[in-house]
């Protein structure tokens, strides 16, 4: 997109088209430029993403009232939080007694919380209070961990830096903090798997056809407990790259716990993922399973016959950009952009090898670039965040948001599901409708 | 209920119940110290948001402006998806991107490259600077930081160019207030810095409406029609957050709508300045009182008959027209469904939340349903709030059989701890965040005031001016029949 280069030389090394002969790839993880409309979002944002769904803990932000308003809502669901709500006092005669109190009225509201999880916000990054001191001291009096998350939102330069920071919480503070030491023989551990509208669910019903039990999905389903046993994990199953390797290297150097990447977007993904860990278990049956999953994904193709050929755009956070990939190319689509808020130069590897020549390559496009690709190819769906739904459709493209918000899109089962709701939305009346003006023109020809 | 799909056999019993994330498993009762908000350091489920966010919806009401947020990512993003989840359109707003160095050095270099930035892609009407904490408590110096920014503009597009797209400063840091507070403060420095001669007088009116939805501001849009007075809607967001689905678009896209930059510096020279919500928008109003003259009717917000009332009876006064046969049949058909319905809607217990000025109007209305308020909480605190409660208890004082409860920037854990003990609700007023008490202690909830980001079409359902309270009315009582009848009841009402 030439206007972009000349008025944003910064922006120039970010945008490839696969085969065109220049970089393969799109340089990333570099500072967001100032003034655009950026769909990237802070390092407090990633931590609550990481660390939202946890339940047995008390989460408490440590800042202004917006930044815990915000805060407690992480993937369109609704979390109880905890906030010391800082006023302009606080800032200025500091809050870390404020912050001391808060900890331990928090406890005793909820007093069956078994640990609590403490934000720091740009506010208090800035301040300068000694939160790991005062955390320290509140746990001793609270008899429970009570640990500082450092998430102030400058840091980094997006989410993904609040990502790492929620690992490490809970590598130092929850992971493998359990007294049983021996492996759980048929134990597995599911890592960046969040159980959105029922994923984890779907997932693990496949795995327990193979016989396996899932002690740990982070951190969709990530109690205290869980997190404490999840060393005894035979393998690590890390579903999300972005928010799961950085555990499952850890977890491998600390306890030798093997690990194997793959996704449960799609039939072939799910089926190649279902093989390597059938073959690292040395189950039986992993073909009938397939099988049973091939005659399942079957019931896809009434909305395949609809997406045949349809250009599809895709935009996400990181890592599920290769994988999705694939999933769209199975239902028939022509994937024409990939684009990531955060991808790292492994994701966009991944996600380069499994497109045809002249798909674009884009890394974090701010909303400008992202309403001028629409422009120039026209794709048929776009797929990506509430954020940037209401342009794309306001131009005339339909939308699928992700994470997605009516029904699992994981397993054999999900990727019907994924089928019928891309299918339903490529080929509603309304976009035929929208175009008012055709509309009117061919009423006038046939009264004329 | 929250299943995926209903299967084909019905619905189990046991999936028929909510699904809730207690912090503990078990019930345990609260310790009844630490139930008032006032008795705690911690906040639980605040109810109110942080100034930026105010002041990034008022720049939205403006023709071609772009909101530029002199903080964090976050702050932008988290704001965008609020406003996407709530009025189901595309919110442009930029953010200069503070990463560490900033948070060292300051935020000189991102506003002076970012304003470069906004302006070279975008060309913008107007650039609204929504600074945040973190700009506020390094001690950004904007002002001299903006001049900065319009000297290298003008380097490179020229000095005419740069003079075409106005700045306006907005100071939020968001430990200082809530959201209200954030518009309110909008209001002023968009004053401030538009409006500043008073040549060639005017018959319009101003109205600042405070934080208040695209159908809201059509009904007040309605009620000057009809009462023949131009006026000038600060901050109008009924077009640029209620757009058109019209394909193909022009790119760039822009919202149509808001209130052009050139009307806005006319405000000077109006005849009168109505701000709707004291709280949010009365200090626009102040402003143009104090330097110019121009009297400032504030409040109260035009929600319910006599607040209805007063807002034209006030208009009529200033601008010497009679209130016309129209506006009073739509007054009579109010008062009739409010009649036709006082059966099931007087003496109803009922809870209201939210922000200061739609408490205040809902109870009003309330009161004037023959509703009994037991508890009336307002997320921003504010020093008036509790005398206006109380004002309104003793002009319907025949209603109350106990004192009500005003919790003044209290947050939502105080609240619900305080509906549990009371003996019998019918009803909760206030917003999305009220669906988990509605929920807890199953009391249906009728969605009134900001945000409302779970259930479509609220953002265009007007609450204020009489039709507005009408719809309101009737959303109460079905809500109401809905949870007290079985259906076949329901024939004979």
């Amino acid at each position: 997109m030439p206007g972009v280069e000349r008025l944003l030389p910064e922006r120039r090394r970010h945008v490839v088209t696969k085969g065109d002969g220049t970089a393969v790839l799109p340089e990333c993880g570099r500072p967001t430029v100032p003034g655009l409309v950026s769909e990237r979002a802070c390092a407090f944002y990633g931590a609550r993403w990481m660390l939202g769904a946890i339940p047995d803990v008390i989460h408490l932000v440590h800042g202004p009232a917006g930044c815990a308003y915000f805060g407690g809502i992480v993937r369109r669901k609704s979390y109880r939080v905890f906030s010391t709500q800082l006023e302009e006092s606080d800032i200025v005669f500091g809050a870390g007694e404020k912050l001391y109190r808060a900890i331990l009225e928090a406890v005793a509201a909820a007093p069956g919380a078994r640990a609590v999880l403490v934000y720091a916000t740009c506010t208090a990054g800035l301040i300068g209070d000694d939160l790991d001191g005062i955390c320290r001291r509140a746990a001793r009096a609270v008899g429970r961990p009570v640990v500082p998350v450092n998430s102030p939102g400058f840091c980094g330069y997006s989410q993904a830096a609040g990502h790492d920071i929620a690992a490490g919480v809970l590598l130092e503070h929850f992971i493998g903090t359990g007294k049983a030491q021996e492996p759980v023989a048929n134990g597995v551990n599911l890592l960046g798997e969040f159980d959105v509208m029922g994923d984890l669910g779907e997932i693990e019903r496949l795995l327990q056809q193979l016989g396996l039990r899932i002690l740990c999905a982070f951190s969709g389903r990530a109690a205290t407990t869980a997190m404490a046993d999840a060393h005894r994990a035979r393998l690590n199953i890390v579903h999300c790259r972005r928010t799961g390797q950085r555990l499952a290297d850890a977890m491998q150097e600390r306890f030798g716990t093997p690990q194997l990447k793959v996704s449960f977007f799609g039939f072939e993904e799910t089926a190649s993922a279902l093989h390597s860990i059938g073959k690292f278990f040395g189950s039986a049956g992993v073909e009938e399973i397939v099988e049973q999953g091939r005659r399942e994904v079957g019931n896809a193709a009434p909305f395949l016959k609809k997406l045949a050929g349809k250009r599809v755009a895709l935009f996400f956070g990181a890592s599920r950009i290769g994988t999705m990939a694939r999933a769209f190319a199975e239902l028939g689509m022509e994937v024409v952009m990939i684009g990531s808020q955060f991808g790292c130069l492994e994701d966009y590897g991944d996600a380069g090898a499994r497109v045809r020549a002249g798909t674009v390559l884009i890394d974090d496009p701010p909303e400008k670039e992202l309403e001028e690709f629409i422009r120039k190819y026209r794709p048929h769906l776009f797929v990506g965040g509430t954020k940037e739904k209401y342009l794309a459709t306001k131009l005339g493209v339909p939308f699928l948001v992700f994470p997605q918000e009516m029904s699992s899109f994981a397993g054999f089962r999900g990727f019907v599901n994924l089928a019928r709701e891309a299918a339903g939305l490529v080929g509603a009346p309304v976009w035929r409708l929208a175009r008012c003006e055709r509309y009117y023109r061919t009423l006038q020809t046939a009264e004329g | 209920m929250r299943l995926r799909e209903i299967p084909v056999d019905g619905i189990p019993y046991d999936r028929l119940c909510v699904e809730k994330i207690p912090a503990a498993p078990e019930y345990i009762a609260r310790d009844p110290e630490l139930v008032p908000a006032s008795n705690r350091s911690v906040v639980v489920n605040p109810n109110r948001i942080c100034m930026p966010i105010g002041a990034m919806w008022a720049v939205l009401g403006v023709h071609r402006a772009i909101p530029f947020v002199q903080g964090a990512q976050g702050c932008t993003t988290y704001a965008r998806y609020t406003f996407c989840r709530i009025f189901k359109e595309p919110a442009t707003i930029a953010t200069a991107s503070f990463h560490e160095d900033a948070a060292v050095f300051g935020g000189r270099k991102n506003v002076i490259e970012g304003i470069r930035n906004l302006v070279v892609r975008y060309w913008p009407g107007l650039i609204g600077v929504v600074t945040t904490c973190s700009s506020e408590i390094m001690g950004d110096d904007m002002v001299s930081f903006l001049k900065e920014a319009r000297a290298r503009l003008s380097r490179e597009i020229g000095r005419e160019k740069t003079e075409e797209i106005p700045i306006v400063l907005i100071n939020t840091p968001s430990f200082a207030g809530s959201h209200v507070e954030g518009y309110d403060r909008a209001s002023k420095a968009f004053l401030e810095s538009l409006a500043t001669t008073r040549d060639v007088l005017s018959e319009r009116v101003n109205i600042i409406p405070g934080m208040l939805y695209p159908g809201d501001i059509r009904e007040i849009r309605h009620l000057l029609e009809e009462m023949n007075v131009e006026g000038t809607v600060l901050f109008d967001i009924s077009d640029t957050l209620d757009a058109p689905l019209n394909p193909p678009q022009e790119i760039p896209y822009y919202p149509p709508g808001g209130t052009p930059v050139s009307e806005i510096r006319q405000m000077a020279n109006a005849r009168a300045t109505f701000a709707l919500q004291p709280h949010a928008g009365g200090s626009g109003a102040r402003y143009l009182e104090r330097k110019f003259g121009i009297p400032a009717f504030i409040g109260p917000v035009p929600i319910g008959v006599a607040a209805t009332d007063a807002f034209l009876q006030n208009l009529s006064r200033i601008t010497g027209r009679e209130i016309p046969a129209s506006l009073r049949d739509e007054r009579g058909r109010l008062v009739d469904a409010m009649a036709d319905t006082l059966h099931h809607t007087m003496m109803k217990r009922v809870a209201i939340f939210g922000d200061p000025d739609v408490v205040i109007g809902m109870t009003r209305f309330a009161c004037e349903l023959g509703m009994t308020p037991v508890a009336v909480s307002s997320g921003t605190p504010s020093k008036t709030f509790e005398g206006e409660i109380e004002s309104i208890f003793r002009e319907y004082r025949e209603l109350f059989l106990a004192e009500p409860r005003v919790f003044n920037g209290g947050d939502l854990f105080e609240f619900e701890e305080y509906l549990k003990t009371l003996p019998q609700i019918d009803l909760i007023l206030g917003h999305s965040k009220g669906v988990d008490i509605s929920r807890e202690l199953e009391i249906p909830l009728v969605r009134v005031g900001f945000p409302i980001y779970d259930r479509f079409g609220y953002q265009k359902k007007p609450v204020v001016g009489y039709r507005g309270a009408e719809l309101l009315l009737y959303e109460i009582v079905n809500e109401l029949l809905d949870y007290r009848y079985p259906d076949d009841r329901t024939q004979q009402l």
